[in-house]
């Protein structure tokens, strides 16, 4: 099985691809303008911001980069489409032979180019007395199309491809919001000769379960010996299935010429001086790499907050990483929110302290987590039943008195009192504060001493 | 100067020779407390809030633009007063403003004989009023043409030079806003106020500033262009010649310019292939002519509007330039044209090395009456633009001038130089002036 992708990602930026209109709308053509309305005597400008972001995410997918690039007009008829061309990349995209690697496996990426979306129509009405409105806002919306190879073997695949990949370009360009119209996705899939187009899908679900839907459909008909004709379909989400689209079969025309209005521009220079962040999954690799946790648990983490596997790595520096998970993914997690109100250096310290006071036994699991609770909280951690000091004292001096091994070990090594410790706390099931637990025992330890 | 016998003059004139597709009506359109130093034309391809921008079509009978031309509005602020907006080829395309939807501007010199096109009603109005400047658009010669047919200085800057914004496209890459006007004083006064980068047009804001006093010493004469020595065309070009060698001891020579012959082939396909894809827009809904019958589908709606209200040029152009960029015809015609645009400015750059200028005649002959023109041929037509168009391919900038009379009627010469010099056409068509007696007809 044969899967290509051609996916659409909306450019978060702040005005449209050519004009000065908001990306961000009110209500219907709130947004629009001469440019954007394709109206005679106006012409574009390039929203530079827009290139920089397009350029980014070429160099992210590995692509070849071209010296320079230029736009085309692509000129189809469609009452959305307000010059009646879209203005896109034809000879001269971003970048091409790039790759992407999901489950460890290569998949090609043939060209990365920006766009510019058309308008919305909406059909209104009770059915038979339908009319159709259109909406400009999304006319000359920035997008960047990036195009695969048909290197996908199977749905979910394609799905997993498409997780991965904009997991990575959301955080390379910064895109916060995840909302459908953000991403569009076209798929051709073959499992024979011929391939099949299905336009238009939104979701990574859909995607998953039209090609499944489309994979199964044409293998029905190679095993009933028919053949499979190369057509454009479309996904019916709400039936699960996909229909031969209503447009022509024949492959539209689209007579691309260079935009002469917008003119060259020097990308290569442009993009050598780029700034390459790291992004979630190469940072969840190197996670793995260091911290030899397994690939699932740093996708966790990463995928959770930005900020939590911040947190990890600062934890990973007092303690190892199998004593920090447990913790990171536990109590932390569940106390996430809270914890990153008040997140600041002092609270690290208090979470690496807690996380390496458990793991030497200088306090229980049930003090730990009470300690992360109170810090999230932003109230003072109270032990559960203080005793009185002397109550302490008489314990200790049972224990060393249990345990005199324990007095001439701590001469040559000092952490012989933990054993004394962990005792303790097991005893007393985490009712005093370790601090002071460790002080006291350490002074009975070295008052033995001195005695004997 | 902006006053009633003026606005008076401009309405009998217009009456007369069809110069306007909207104008001002009366002295009422003037403001009592204005400061206007000069007045001037837009043509109708390019916008203004107050008046139509039709660019002779019918698909946009009275279409109001909701902003102004960047041209327009720098000349407003020179203290310029807009009288109209002057009638032309619909969308720029013809030789003879007779592809207008709203009538026929008609010749100063003669009612039976053409204006020249596309920028005809701008050369008219540049001819019948004094001290009137005409912004005009020139995308194969537009500008040259019909100055050289109604005996005035057509101006056409560097592509690149003047903003675009406002200015209904023909081809974009070829498209100039140049000035029409009896001097090339006033196009040397309000060149640079037009001029300069303009961020609604990124094509101009790469330019570097003019020299507008920059000496003349050679000018270069390609053979190709020499016209026959027997026409009317060919003696007023060849004393011309013999004044500005010896009146002005300019170092005036012969060359050779081979790829002028491509030109033209190269220019219908690309400023086609461009156009067509311009005029899509043109649908019967948005803006322009509005088609009521929103029941049918968009292909039948689109295409009735189309083809009720494009002229029969303009759908001509249309497909020429569909065609020319279709899948199997686009390496063959449009990409081959790109190609040849570049080895004729590599032409050009070869000969402008060692010379200053480049002077052909304008047109090949006199304005034609309507009648001949109405038997020309479409193809003969484009052939009459063939050494206009060469320049106008290149970006560079040209300047047609008064050279001679025949049979009453003027003749132009055309003086090109390299990409940014305009000001060595300023110079030379200053000098000339001093040299040569310009005639305007006398009218009432």
């Amino acid at each position: 099985m044969k899967i290509g992708l051609e996916i659409h990602l909306q450019l978060p930026t702040k005005s449209k691809l050519f004009c000065t209109c908001s990306t961000i709308a009110s209500y219907p053509n709130s947004e629009v303008c001469p440019i954007c309305l394709g109206f005679p005597g106006s012409r574009p400008a390039l929203n530079a911001r827009a290139l920089e972001m397009g350029a980014l995410i070429a160099r992210f997918l590995k692509c070849e980069i071209n010296e320079t690039i230029w736009f085309s007009r692509k000129t189809y008829f469609y009452p959305d489409l307000p010059k009646d061309f879209q203005i896109t990349q034809y000879e001269s995209p971003l970048g091409t032979n790039g790759e992407f690697y999901v489950g460890g496996r290569r998949i090609g990426i043939w060209r990365a180019h920006l766009e510019e979306d058309p308008g919305r129509i909406r059909r209104v009405g009770r059915a038979g007395e339908e009319v159709s409105l259109i909406d400009y806002n999304r006319s000359g919306i920035p997008l960047v199309e990036i195009v695969t190879a048909p290197d996908i073997e199977s749905p979910s695949e394609a799905r997993d491809f498409l997780t991965d990949l904009l997991i990575e370009l959301r955080h390379l360009v910064g895109i916060t919001e995840q909302d459908e119209q953000t991403v569009r996705v076209d798929a051709n899939i073959s499992i024979g000769e011929e391939r099949v187009e299905i336009k238009n899908i939104t979701g990574l679900k859909n995607l998953e379960r039209g090609l499944k839907f489309e994979a199964s459909r044409q293998s029905k008909l190679l095993n009933a010996g028919k053949t499979i004709v190369r057509e454009t379909r479309r996904y019916d989400e709400e039936r699960g299935v996909t229909l031969p689209s209503r447009e022509k079969e024949v492959e539209e025309d689209y007579g691309y010429i260079g935009e002469p209005d917008l003119g060259v521009f020097n990308i290569a220079a442009m993009s050598i001086g780029m700034e390459t962040i790291e992004t979630p999954l190469v940072r969840a690799d190197r996670l793995c790499r260091l911290h030899s946790i397994d690939r699932q648990t740093a996708r966790q983490i990463i995928l959770t907050s930005w900020k939590l596997a911040d947190l990890f790595e600062y934890l990973c520096l007092s303690s190892p990483a199998e004593k920090v998970i447990p913790w990171l993914l536990g109590p932390i997690s569940s106390n996430w929110e809270d914890l990153l109100r008040s997140m600041n250096h002092e609270t690290k310290e208090e979470l690496s302290w807690i996380i390496a006071g458990v793991a030497e036994g200088k306090m229980t699991d049930g003090e730990g987590r009470q300690r992360i609770e109170a810090l999230a909280l932003g109230t003072e951690f109270q032990p559960a039943e203080l005793k009185s000091e002397e109550e302490l004292d008489s314990l200790i001096a049972s224990l060393v008195d249990e345990h005199p091994q324990v007095v001439q070990d701590y001469k040559s090594n000092e952490k012989a009192a933990n054993f004394i410790i962990g005792q303790l706390m097991k005893a007393t099931k985490g009712r005093y504060q370790s601090r002071e637990v460790v002080e006291r025992v350490k002074k009975e330890l070295e008052r033995r001493i001195k005695e004997s | 100067m902006i006053d009633f016998p003026l606005i008076e003059k401009v309405l009998r004139l217009d009456e007369r020779h069809k110069v306007f597709v909207d104008r001002v009506r009366g002295i009422e359109d003037i403001p009592s407390d204005h400061d206007f130093s000069f007045h001037f034309s837009a043509k109708d391809n390019l916008c203004t809030s107050e008046f139509q921008a039709t660019a002779g079509s019918k698909i946009l009978q009275g279409y109001r633009p909701p902003f102004d031309a960047t041209a327009v509005r720098r000349l407003r602020e020179a203290g310029g007063f807009l009288l109209g907006k002057t009638n032309m080829d619909e969308f720029g395309f013809g030789t003879f403003s007779t592809n207008s939807a709203f009538g026929v501007p008609k010749n100063p010199f003669d009612l039976e004989r053409s204006c020249g096109g596309s920028s005809g009603g701008a050369a008219a109005a540049a001819c019948l009023l004094e001290d009137h400047l005409a912004l005009g658009v020139s995308t194969g010669g537009s500008i040259s043409c019909p100055a050289s047919f109604c005996g005035v200085v057509g101006f056409t800057p560097t592509y690149g030079r003047v903003s675009r914004w406002g200015l209904i496209d023909y081809a974009n890459s070829l498209d100039k806003i140049g000035l029409l006007s009896r001097s090339a004083k006033d196009v040397r006064k309000y060149l640079p106020f037009i001029s300069g980068p303009d961020a609604r047009d990124p094509t101009s804001l790469a330019q570097p500033s003019m020299d507008l006093d920059e000496k003349v010493r050679s000018i270069a004469i390609p053979e190709e262009a020499m016209p026959s020595s027997e026409s009317e065309m060919g003696k007023a070009f060849l004393s011309a010649m013999e004044k500005l060698e010896n009146d002005l001891d300019l170092r005036v020579e012969k060359v050779s310019l081979k790829a002028l012959k491509y030109a033209l082939p190269a220019y219908y396909i690309l400023a086609t292939s461009e156009a067509s894809t311009n005029l899509a827009r043109y649908c019967g809904m948005r803006f322009g002519v509005l088609n009521e019958e929103t029941d049918e589908h968009f292909n039948e709606f689109f295409s009735k509007t189309r083809s009720a209200c494009f002229g029969k040029e303009a759908k001509r152009r249309i497909l020429l330039g569909t065609f020319s960029r279709m899948v199997g015809f686009r390496d063959r015609y449009y990409m081959k044209a790109l190609a040849v645009r570049e080895l004729i400015n590599h032409e050009y750059g070869r000969v402008f090395q060692d010379h200053d200028l480049i002077l052909t005649p304008t047109m090949p002959f006199i304005s034609p009456r309507f009648d001949e023109i109405a038997r020309m041929r479409p193809v003969e037509m484009y052939e009459a633009d063939y050494l206009t168009v060469p320049a106008n391919l290149g970006g560079l900038p040209h300047v047609s001038v008064p050279c001679g009379y025949a049979s009453g009627m003027p003749m132009g010469m055309q003086f090109v130089a390299p990409h940014w010099r305009e000001g060595r056409l300023l110079t030379i068509s200053q000098e000339w002036e001093e040299i040569f007696q310009y005639r305007f007809p006398e009218v009432g």
